[in-house]
Order: structure tokens, then C-alpha cells, then sequence
């Protein structure tokens, strides 16, 4: 640890920060423990799912985003997307971890979950296949990166090819958990499964470009061709990829508003000009969407760093979508009447406990990658 | 209970929203307190017309205890288990705290019980039903609002009831089959 | 835990019980709070007892319902309605009936006497004993006494404790004829108006008419038994309603019809009804003929009180009030012009209730099916005790202030202005029993100024009201699920007799009333305690001496009655109560009192620009002052809000939710502003219970705003009832 410390004087300042925000969550964490859910989160009983449930989903859509990706090079044999697969899939298992950790934050019984959802299952129930597969897909992660690691390539191979299945099928389920609740016409149907693979894969890229351009900046030595090449690469991807989300985006609000279908158009309402409009449209469009399509499409500044920096702004931007995803389809009351309504609408503000616990699980994710990097061979040999 | 459909027929035109209903079954099934926590409720609707004219109904209402309860559906642990009778209760603890049925309750009719560490709904007060006795809104509602029984047997009084009026449920479009059936 | 359930265990063994009687019985909340106080020392630890079920009678309000208190493991675990019960309570129990249990379990509860230590309503108290409390009342009166004579002590008492009598029993007794009731805060100008007419105050029998009309009285909100269920159609309905009031209630959104109508002109609308039945010759003729006296003084008198000119004092149109005129005229004798039990509104409120009976008199409705029948009740051998006679005693403190006081009662409003001036005579001592005289008797700030020059205050209740919050002796008493009480009368159209059986043991040092009465006797001389040489036990076998079966009854069923269905005309060929023994539409006992003999109209005056009128009223949570900080109940009603109408909202730049104030002549207040469609542009409405100023009362401290501390105490010159319509307001964005 010393050591890392040691490294670069940077180093010390991001763990610093990473330390800062481990120590907030872990204040969430006790607070939790001590106090119990209901005293410290701000979810009620007509907004069960707060942050913490969108901050899972934004991690786990990481984790596919990063595996997908990833796949490209040792699945689909994309030479060009091989060299940062260890890291990449290194980084897929620990946002796993680490979503599992904010979702188990959120549970109530994550003990109980582990005993009844093996002697008491319920097939009918998307949480119970989304522990499963994601279960599965941990699995095959650490299988891949285990041959990875050790350079064992058909292995890496076989396990990279049921995970890239895994991933599919989880995360697709995922989007499933919310697709499936004919309660919540905001959620309901079969968008949102296909949704969440595409997001994935904006995810994954934007996550990639921030991974390579922060690991092989130095190492330029190695590869300078291999690495402006990629990220131009990359950039493009991922200009098609958010090209493309903005034209789910604009087919989710579409049918939203059309005709005003009952709740789903207060729901839309709500995100595009009510509570949650300034995450929308500053967030989510401008920040994790136009911003990045311009610097990618426009070649001048589909720069290494330009490309990084897209890449930022999407996570950023991705963070909120989820959110914003995740309250908004539940702003609508099911009830008239049911509870304090402001502008006729539920409401809904993270706790600073939920919050804390946010920063805590981002920050865990990020000291461990951090620490990996330092500790594990993850540096690509050239074939 | 067997060959038994357990429900419950409100007639709102009585009731006048004093939630004797709700305190009730607070004390009976030790709801905790908190304005977050209780099994049943009585919704104040949209007042109608503009003053002079105004117009309010007040709709008491509980878990509807549906034939095809989509909280069942979604609980990953089988949690809430569906009784012969109709009676929808959670198995407190199987409850993992997902709150996926309460994402799931078109009613919502369900909420986390802190105290008991598991999901709570409205069960008909099945411990006094099954010892012969109502539940405890439809025993206290002071304008007998709420009326209890078996909608199998065509002699009960949900059943002449039925019989008699036009009724609804709510959200139908929602395909739960609820069994609390309001008079029209 | 472990320890427990193992003593809890040990415990039935050695009870011999089975344990699957109990087994199902989880442990809930209420068993938490209990172990909280174990854990604190405050009371031994839970104890084990066999269940059972206590047939009772609830304390909450002034109904009495019938209850079931079903003990488990020596805890109410809940009330239930006792079905036996059906002939009054329509075997229903309401929201604060089912929020009893945390009567008894409140963590707020009074559970030691206390002496005060440091300023009046500073709040710091010191447990005393129960010797050194009763000790330090007792002296406390006898110094009262010795310097300013024994009516130099008050006794502030209310209705619905059915141990009442026992503490106006120690006031007679001790020798103070100032004994303060809550009925000059309530209905006395109602029995006066009504009573000046009809002899009594009749109950209407809402379960047999056909049409209703309802002014201020807001049924679905202010629970009467058995009106508020009876007055709701459901299954083969076919009454029909008509509401009168200035807000838009739950009342209301049950009625036919709701005319939000000009406060204080009822009389003009019932004058304006008289007036169209007498000129289209609607009214019962042969019951007018042969059972009332004055209807030909009656005819000229409405002359001018037609309803165009009702019309513009009301704001009802003249061809509705014709219309209802009409049908009720139609619907008669199945008809009632339903008189409500309220407090008044206007000062006025004696010869409005006149008008009110001579409306029901004239369609002939007395006595009949679906009319104003007579209250009935049930004899019980009344408790005769020998009072001490001192010579030196004056006559009460407000005597001669009003045309007819009660003796017992006295006019509250009239009282404290005449302790402030100290005139006729100095009022120094003051002891109060569960009437919580800052919160229910207008201006607020008057009656802490009479509390401030007390020498002496002791209030015995079961929470730290704010009367309990500003006296210097607090005694607790037993709550009524603790208690055995004396049977009571509830008349009516089916009189029952109820009856209160301790379902648990009085908890922490709480003792009913009658000890501490006794305990006090014992302490203020041999005379006084002579008095109250009893047991409770044999005060109640005295009562039922001339009829076992009703105690019996009462144990067994929690209720005596001799008649399940109401007795109709009983009344018809018998005198009635009046000096004419027939129904007085002109009173001549009046016009010898100066009094109009027949209702004259005066219009309220009217709301000054920029201001409101300030309504009170009620909902079906509360009790007058006493249940707001219930937790059960809190949680249902946590504050109280100030009613505005839209279009003024928006005159003031106010919006919902926002904090105003609100300014009277001898208040302000500030709380949330609920700006809605349900209450007149004229008028502004909060509701009562809140703004409180003990911090005894954890729940409800700093909550809302008191309607107590704004409202004006004018006074009707007739009964001495206080008139709670007369205050105008300013609201300001605070």
C-alpha cells in the first residue's frame, strides 16, 4: 500500500478522495445498520426504489457494458478491442460487486434471499432470475478473467462467450424487472429490456474509453500507433452507440406523450418538464448525450482526449438516466389521494445516508480497481 | 378455508371517511405507527365542481386480494402465498425486503413493516375469520361500509349484495381479478 | 427476550393454563412501549396474566359506546364494538374508540403525581407521593378558603367521565357553590331554546325520516350515536338530506343538498321555511289546534320573512328555501329540522334554537315516527349524601348574569371575567378535572391570566394537558379501561344503561377519581369525609338495589336496556313540561324575562374588508381538545391547517402549503395554509386540538395553530352560552 502511495504523487490524492468517500459510506453503512432502513432512507411506501436500486442498475449496466465490449476483442476476435480485456473484465466483476453491494444496502434480508431463493424459488419472479443469472455471470467473469490472467486463450474464450450469453440474458432480465410490472405503465413492456443491452454497450464504451486513456496514456511507448487508432475506433462506436440511444430516448418519450396514455404520460410529464426535467435535460441530453455525439462525430476533437472525455460525460450522464429512470416510473400515484402529492405527483429525494452509500459503493469499486492495477499483471503482453 | 372465496363488498355511498377502519386495523394487527404504515385506508377523492357545487367520494380500500395477484407473481422467494380461500399474506420470513411487490401492487396495498422486518399487507384479519369472527375494519366501520364473507356461497350477504347491484373493481384493466367489489 | 418468554413461560406453568390459549399472540408495539418503561424502572416488569374479554364502556367522547377490551397476556390488545350494544352505538366503534388501546399505553400518559417546581408552565415538575400531593391539595384549600371564604376555590369539571359526580360531589361537599361545566361551552343555549318550547330537548329520530335538514351540525365529523349512522342512506336509502353550512364537510359530500350558507342567518332561512309553510298552509293543522299555544301570534309575526328576503341574508336562492319548505312540509311528519349538539355560534343562539323547535312544532313532527321524540331513560337509585352547610358561603361567582344559569354549570366566558375583576368576590383556589379549560374556552390568553392569579391549581387528568401544563399540582387518574365505574344513564329515544369494568389494573401510581375524591375528603375534615364513606362496589349495588338484572346485564353484556326500539306518542295526552303543558311557539315565560316570546331576527354583523370570520368545527378524530396527541390518532391528523378559499388565496398572493398567521383581537396564531374550495371566500376554518402550549403532549407539541387562543368570547344573554362565530381575522404570509 505504502508503495502505491509512493508511485506518483497523484496517487495519493486519488486515494485520498477514493479513502474520503469509502469512509462516507461506510458512515451510511452503520447508520443503515444501527438505525434500520426506514429510519434513515428516504423510499417510502409509494417510492420503494430510491437511489440505491438505481445506482445497482447503473453499476451491473456497467459491468455488461464492460463485458460486452470487451468481447468484441477475445469473443468476436476484434484484435483491435483485445489489449485492455483483463482490465476490462476485471472492472466488470468488481461494479458487480459492487452493485450487489448497494443493492444488499437496500434489501432488507439479503441473508434471507440467499436461503429462499434456493429452497423456495419462484420462476414467475424477474428478481429471482436477475440473482440467478447475474449470479451465473459472476461466475463466468471471474472464469474469464482467471484465464485471462493466465493466458489461457481458449478458455478465455469459451468462458468470454457464455459470459457475453450471461450478460445478455441478465441484463436484458433486468431490464425485464421493471419491463415486466404492468403496474407501472412508465415501465411496462418490452422496451426497456432492450434498452437496458443498448445502454450496456454505451456504457461499456464510454467506461473503456475512460480505462484505456487513463492506463495506456503513459505506456503510449508500448503501443502509439495500436492506442490513437483505438480510440479513434472507439470514438466512433461509440458515436453510432449514443446515436442510437438517442433514438431509443426519443421513442421512449414519443409513445409517452402520444394520445396521453394514463400515467405513463404524467410519468413523461414528470421527467421532460416536471421534477425531474433539470436531471433530464441537463444530464442526461446534454451532458451524457449531445455533448459526447459532438466531440465523437466531429473528427478534430475525436482526439484521445476528446474521446475520454466523452466518455466521462456519458458515465456522468448514465448515472442520472438511471435514476431519473428508476424514480420516474414510480412518481405516479397509484391511489388519488394517497399521500401529500406535490403538483400531483409523488416525491422523492435521496436521504444523505443513501447518498453517502452511493458514494461509498463508487468509491469501493474504484480504490479496488485502483488497487488491482497496482498489485495484478494486468499490463497486455503483445501476441 | 375450502370451496370458500372470501371478499369484500363496500358500499361507499355510506362511507364518510373516519377511519375508524384504518385505526382499527392498526390495533388489531399492530400496525407500527408512522402515516407511512397501515394496512387499509379511506382515500379522499378529487373534490368535483368548483364552489358552491363540489362533490367528494371517499373510497375505502385494503389489498384487494386478487385472483391473479401480480405481487405473488414477482416475489422471488415465494413470499406471498395465495391461500385456497383467496386470502393473498406474506410468509414474513421468507421476505427479503426487494419491495418488488410493492413496485408490483397496482393498489398499493403493501408496505415495510420495520417492525416485523417484513413486506405487510391486509390480510382479512384471517386469525379472527379463521376463529369465526370478522375482520376488524368491517366489525368497527361505524356506517357499515364494508361487508364481509364467502362469494362462493350464493346466501351470503356479499353474495345478495352482488346480486342486487351493479358493481366495479378497481383498475380491471390491470387483469388482478380483485375481490373487493364496490357497489356502483 | 430469551429471559422473558422463559418467565413468561415459568409464569403460565404456574398459572396452570394451557398454553396454546395464548400461544398465538405475537408481541406487538404496545408490549413495546411497556418494556421501554420496564427497561426505564418506570413500571415493574411485563407480567403474565390469563386473557379475557372485559365488556366496557369507551371513554373517548361523549358517546359511550360499548366495548370489548380484549386482554392478552394482561395487555388490551383491542377494543372491539360490543355487538350488544346495537340500540345506540349500532354496535360501531370509531376511529378514537379503536385508538383507546394507546389511551392506556401512551408514553405521554401521567404516571406520578407531581408538584410543580419552577415557574407556572415552565414545566418542571418533581414526582411527589401520593400523601405529599394530597397533603399539599388539601392545605392548599383550606388556605383558599380561610382568606377568601370556601368559594374562594373552583371546580372546573366535564362530561364523559362517569366518576364526574364524586369530584361535584367533593366541591358541594368542601362548600364552593363555583363549580365550572363544559355545557356553556357546548349546547345549554340549545336545551334552553329548546327546552322554552318543547319542555326538553327532543332527539330527533333520524333512523325513521324521511327528510333532514342539517344546519352546523356536521354529523359525519362531530360522531353522534346513533345520528351519524343513521342519518346515511345505503341499501333501499331513501332519506333525504339538506345541509347547511359554511364549509364544504363530510357532511356535505353526503348530503342531497348543500347550501354553504351565510354564517349566523340560520334563523333567517328557518323563519323564511315558517313562513312559506304558515302562508301556504302546509303545517299540521290539528297538531298546532290542539298541542301548542301562540301559532296565532306566529302568523303576523313571520309576515316580513319571506324567502326573497332570506335569500339576501343567506345566500340560498328564495325558490330553494321555498322548494325545501315545501318538501319538508311534505315529508312532515317524517320530517326534522335536525337541532344538532354543538356549541353556539352567535350570540344569538337561544332564539334561533326557538326558531328551530317552532319550525319542527308547526309540521307536527313531535312525538311521531321519523320526528323530535322525547328523551327517554332508565331509573337508577340515585346516590344521596348529606352536604355540610357553611354559613358564610356567597352564592355563585357569575350568579344573576344571565336570564336562566345552570346552578351547576355556571357561563364560563361570564365566570372568568368575574375571577379577573375579582368581583363579587376573590376566586384564588382552582382544581380541574379533565376539563382542559386553555384549550376549549375562547381567548386563550384571558384564561391564563385567570390561571395566573390563582394561588392555587391542582388538576387531576391523564395526560399533561395544558391546564395540567400550568398548575401546580398534578394528580394522575386511572385511564376509563383501568376503572370501575358507576352505572350510567344514556338517555335517548332507546335509553341503555352502560357501565365500566377495569380491563387491566390501574397502571403506574394512576387511581380513579373516586380514591382520590376520598383521599381528599379525609384531608379537608370528618364532615366532608363522611360524605364519601363507600366502596365503589357498594355505590354501585345501591344504584341497581331496585333492579339486580342490571348489573347483571351489565356484566355479562356490557349493556342494560328495557326496550330495543323506539317508544312513539307517549306524550300525547300528558302535560309537558312547559307552563302551558303544551308546545310554546310564544313563549310567555320569555316576554315576563324581557325576552323576544317569539324568535326576531337580527343579522350577524358583518365581516369588516380584509378580514375573515373565523369558523370552528370538527372531524371525527378528535375529542374537543383531549385526543390529538393520541399516536394512533396523531398519525391520521398530525396538524391542523387554516382553510382559505381559492379566490382569496390568490387576492393575498397566498399558496397552499405555505405558513400564515393568523391575527384576532386577542390572538395570533401561526400554522400551514390549506387553501380550498370546501369553505366560503367570506370565512376562514382550523381545526381544534392543535397549538398546543404543554410539552407533555410530545406528539402534538409545536404543531398548528389553537382556534382557542383567537377566537372572542361573546356571550348569549339567555343560556350564558359562549358564541364561537363572532371573531374576525387578518391573515398574513408569516
Amino acid at each position: 500500500m505504502l508503495a502505491i502511495l509512493k508511485h506518483r504523487p497523484s496517487s495519493r490524492l486519488w486515494f485520498s478522495l477514493l479513502g474520503i468517500g469509502m469512509i462516507v459510506g461506510a458512515i451510511g453503512v452503520v447508520n443503515v445498520l444501527l438505525k434500520g432502513h426506514g429510519h434513515v432512507y428516504n423510499v417510502s411506501r409509494e417510492i420503494p426504489w430510491g437511489i440505491l436500486i438505481s445506482t445497482y442498475v447503473f453499476l451491473v449496466v456497467s459491468s455488461t457494458g464492460l463485458c460486452l465490449i470487451s468481447s468484441l476483442g477475445h469473443v468476436f476476435g476484434i484484435e483491435k478491442f483485445e489489449f485492455f480485456g483483463k482490465r476490462a473484465i476485471l472492472l466488470a466483476i468488481l461494479t458487480l460487486l459492487c452493485g450487489f453491494g448497494t443493492i444488499a444496502m437496500e434489501l432488507n434480508h439479503p441473508l434471507r434471499m440467499a436461503l429462499y431463493a434456493v429452497i423456495s424459488p419462484n420462476f414467475t419472479s424477474a428478481i429471482w432470475w436477475m440473482g440467478t443469472l447475474y449470479g451465473l455471470y459472476l461466475v463466468l467473469l471471474c472464469g474469464e478473467f482467471y484465464f485471462l490472467m493466465k493466458g489461457m486463450h481458449k478458455g478465455a474464450f469459451t468462458m468470454g462467450m457464455l459470459g457475453f450469453i450471461a450478460a445478455v440474458s441478465a441484463h436484458s432480465n433486468l431490464g425485464a424487472v421493471f419491463g415486466l410490472l404492468e403496474a407501472r405503465p412508465y415501465w411496462y413492456g418490452p422496451f426497456l429490456p432492450l434498452y437496458f443491452i443498448l445502454s450496456a454497450l454505451v456504457s461499456g464504451g464510454a467506461i473503456i474509453s475512460l480505462l484505456v486513456y487513463f492506463h495506456h496514456k503513459e505506456s503510449g511507448e508500448l503501443m502509439p500507433q495500436r492506442y490513437g487508432e483505438f480510440m479513434d475506433t472507439l470514438g466512433r462506436l461509440q458515436a453510432l452507440f449514443l446515436m442510437i440511444l438517442i433514438f431509443f430516448v426519443i421513442w421512449k418519450i414519443i409513445p409517452g406523450l402520444y394520445g396521453r396514455p394514463p400515467e405513463k404520460y404524467e410519468a413523461t410529464m414528470a421527467v421532460l418538464f416536471g421534477p425531474l426535467a433539470f436531471n433530464f435535460w441537463f444530464f442526461e441530453v446534454l451532458i451524457g448525450m449531445l455533448i459526447p455525439v459532438t466531440l465523437l462525430l466531429n473528427r478534430r476533437t475525436r482526439t484521445p482526449l476528446g474521446v475520454m472525455y466523452a466518455g466521462l460525460l456519458s458515465t456522468f450522464g448514465i448515472f442520472f438516466m438511471r435514476y431519473d429512470l428508476v424514480v420516474a416510473g414510480q412518481l405516479v400515484s397509484m391511489r388519488e389521494g394517497a399521500a401529500d402529492l406535490v403538483g400531483g405527483l409523488l416525491h422523492y429525494a435521496p436521504s444523505l445516508t443513501e447518498v453517502a452509500i452511493v458514494v461509498g459503493a463508487i468509491s469501493l469499486c474504484l480504490f479496488l480497481y485502483t488497487l488491482a492495477e497496482h498489485l495484478l499483471p494486468l499490463r497486455e503482453e503483445e501476441h | 378455508m375450502k370451496n370458500k372465496r372470501l371478499a369484500i363488498v363496500l358500499d361507499t355511498r355510506r362511507c364518510i371517511d373516519c377511519k375508524a377502519c384504518t385505526v382499527a386495523c392498526k390495533a388489531e394487527n399492530r400496525v407500527p405507527l408512522g402515516r407511512n404504515n397501515y394496512r387499509n385506508w379511506v382515500d379522499e377523492e378529487a373534490l368535483r365542481g368548483a364552489y358552491p357545487n363540489l362533490g367528494q367520494s371517499f373510497t375505502p380500500s385494503q389489498c384487494q386480494h386478487c385472483a391473479n395477484p401480480p405481487c405473488a407473481h414477482v416475489c422471488p422467494t415465494h413470499a406471498t402465498e395465495v391461500n385456497p380461500d383467496g386470502i393473498v399474506h406474506v410468509v414474513d420470513k421468507k421476505c427479503i425486503g426487494c419491495k418488488y411487490c410493492q413496485t408490483a401492487c397496482p393498489y398499493n396495498a403493501r408496505y415495510y413493516n420495520e417492525e416485523i422486518g417484513a413486506v405487510d399487507k391486509c390480510t382479512f384479519c384471517a386469525h379472527r375469520v379463521y376463529e369465526g369472527r370478522l375482520p376488524a375494519c368491517v366489525e368497527t366501520c361505524p356506517t357499515k361500509v364494508r361487508v364481509f364473507g364467502d362469494i362462493n356461497d350464493p346466501n351470503s350477504e356479499v353474495s345478495r349484495l352482488l346480486a342486487k347491484y351493479p358493481s366495479r373493481v378497481l383498475k380491471p384493466a390491470q387483469g388482478t381479478k380483485p375481490h373487493l367489489f364496490y357497489l356502483i | 427476550m430469551a429471559r422473558l418468554i422463559e418467565k413468561k413461560l415459568s409464569r403460565r406453568r404456574f398459572l396452570g393454563l394451557s398454553t396454546c390459549a395464548l400461544a398465538g399472540v405475537a408481541v406487538g408495539s404496545q408490549v413495546k412501549v411497556l418494556r421501554a418503561l420496564a427497561k426505564t424502572g418506570e413500571i415493574g416488569e411485563v407480567t403474565t396474566l390469563p386473557g379475557k374479554d372485559v365488556f366496557t364502556s369507551c371513554g373517548m367522547c361523549v358517546n359511550k359506546c360499548g366495548v370489548i377490551a380484549r386482554v392478552r397476556d394482561g395487555v388490551i390488545h383491542k377494543l372491539d364494538p360490543n355487538p350488544h350494544f346495537a340500540a345506540k352505538s349500532r354496535a360501531m366503534l370509531c376511529a378514537r374508540g379503536n385508538a383507546g388501546v394507546k389511551v392506556v399505553y401512551d408514553p405521554d400518559r401521567l404516571k406520578y403525581p407531581l408538584i410543580r417546581v419552577g415557574a407556572r408552565g415552565e414545566g418542571q415538575w418533581r414526582r411527589a407521593s401520593w400523601e405529599e400531593a394530597l397533603d399539599e391539595v388539601a392545605k392548599q384549600m383550606n388556605a383558599v378558603a380561610e382568606k377568601y371564604t370556601r368559594a374562594g376555590v373552583m371546580f372546573a369539571s366535564t362530561e364523559g367521565t362517569f366518576q364526574e359526580h364524586f369530584f361535584m360531589q367533593l366541591a358541594e361537599c368542601f362548600g364552593s357553590p363555583n363549580t365550572v361545566r363544559h355545557p356553556t361551552l357546548c349546547l345549554s343555549s340549545n336545551i334552553q331554546g329548546f327546552g322554552a318550547t318543547f319542555g326538553t330537548n327532543p332527539t330527533p329520530d333520524v333512523l325513521g325520516a324521511d327528510y333532514i335538514i342539517m344546519s352546523g351540525a356536521n354529523r359525519s365529523e362531530a360522531l353522534i350515536t346513533p345520528d351519524s349512522i343513521d342519518m346515511l342512506k345505503g341499501d333501499g336509502g331513501h332519506r333525504k338530506l339538506v345541509y347547511l353550512d359554511p364549509r364544504f364537510t363530510k357532511t356535505a359530500a353526503k348530503a342531497d343538498e348543500w347550501y354553504p350558507i351565510r354564517p349566523g342567518t340560520d334563523m333567517a332561512f328557518i323563519l323564511a321555511m315558517i313562513h312559506v309553510i304558515v302562508k301556504e298552509e302546509l303545517y299540521a293543522k290539528n297538531f298546532v289546534e290542539t298541542m301548542t299555544v301562540g301559532f296565532d301570534r306566529l302568523v303576523p309575526h313571520i309576515e316580513p320573512y319571506t324567502p326573497e328576503w332570506a335569500a339576501a341574508e343567506c345566500d340560498i336562492p328564495a325558490a330553494d328555501i321555498r322548494r325545501i319548505a315545501r318538501e319538508f312540509a311534505a315529508a312532515a311528519p317524517k320530517a326534522v329540522y335536525y337541532q344538532g349538539r354543538r356549541s353556539s355560534f352567535f350570540a344569538n343562539d337561544t332564539q334561533m334554537r326557538r326558531a328551530m323547535a317552532i319550525l319542527n312544532a308547526v309540521v307536527g313532527n313531535w312525538d311521531v315516527e321519523g320526528g323530535m321524540l322525547p328523551n327517554r331513560s332508565i331509573a337508577l337509585n340515585k346516590h344521596d349524601y348529606l352536604a355540610p352547610w357553611y354559613d358564610d358561603v356567597p352564592g355563585r361567582l357569575d350568579e344573576g348574569a344571565v336570564t336562566y344559569l345552570s346552578e351547576k354549570d355556571g357561563s364560563w366566558p361570564i365566570f372568568r371575567d368575574r375571577v379577573l375583576a375579582g368581583k363579587p368576590y376573590p376566586v384564588k383556589g382552582m382544581l380541574a378535572y379533565k376539563q382542559n379549560v386553555l384549550a376549549s374556552v375562547p381567548n386563550r390568553a384571558k384564561s391564563l391570566k385567570m390561571m395566573e392569579q390563582m394561588d392555587f391549581i391542582c388538576t387531576i387528568d391523564i395526560t399533561m394537558s395544558d391546564t395540567a401544563w400550568y398548575s401546580d399540582v398534578v394528580l394522575p387518574e386511572a385511564t376509563y379501561l383501568e376503572r370501575l365505574d358507576p352505572p350510567e344513564v344514556l338517555g335517548g329515544i332507546v335509553p341503555v344503561v352502560a357501565f365500566r369494568q377495569p380491563a387491566i389494573e390501574p397502571m403506574f401510581e394512576s387511581k380513579p377519581c373516586l380514591w382520590i375524591m376520598q383521599e381528599l375528603a379525609k384531608r379537608l375534615g370528618e364532615e366532608i369525609a363522611e360524605t364519601f364513606d363507600f366502596t365503589m362496589e357498594e355505590h354501585i349495588e345501591h344504584m341497581v338495589q331496585a333492579n339486580p338484572k342490571i348489573l347483571e346485564d351489565l356484566r355479562t353484556k356490557g349493556v342494560y336496556l328495557e326496550a330495543e326500539q323506539p317508544v312513539y306518542g307517549a306524550t300525547y295526552g300528558q302535560p309537558l313540561k312547559t307552563k302551558s303543558g303544551k308546545v310554546e311557539i310564544y313563549s310567555e315565560k320569555y316576554a315576563e324575562n324581557g325576552l323576544d316570546p317569539l324568535p326576531v331576527y337580527t343579522p350577524p354583523e358583518a365581516v369588516p374588508a380584509g378580514k375573515y370570520r373565523l369558523l370552528v368545527g370538527r372531524h371525527a378524530y378528535f375529542t374537543h381538545g383531549t385526543t390529538a396527541n393520541n399516536p394512533y390518532l396523531h398519525d391520521i391528523m398530525p396538524e391542523n391547517t387554516l382553510w382559505l378559499n381559492p379566490r382569496e388565496a390568490d387576492r393575498l398572493g397566498l399558496t397552499n402549503g405555505r405558513l400564515v398567521r393568523v391575527r384576532s383581537a386577542v390572538g395570533e396564531e401561526t400554522l400551514k395554509l390549506e387553501v380550498t374550495e370546501k369553505i366560503r371566500p367570506d370565512s376562514v376554518y382550523l381545526a381544534h386540538g392543535f397549538g398546543v402550549l404543554s410539552k407533555g403532549l410530545t406528539n402534538v407539541y409545536g404543531k398548528g395553530g389553537c382556534d382557542a387562543a383567537l377566537i372572542e368570547e361573546k356571550t348569549c344573554p339567555i343560556s350564558g352560552n359562549v358564541a364561537m362565530h363572532e371573531t374576525f381575522v387578518e391573515v398574513f404570509p408569516a
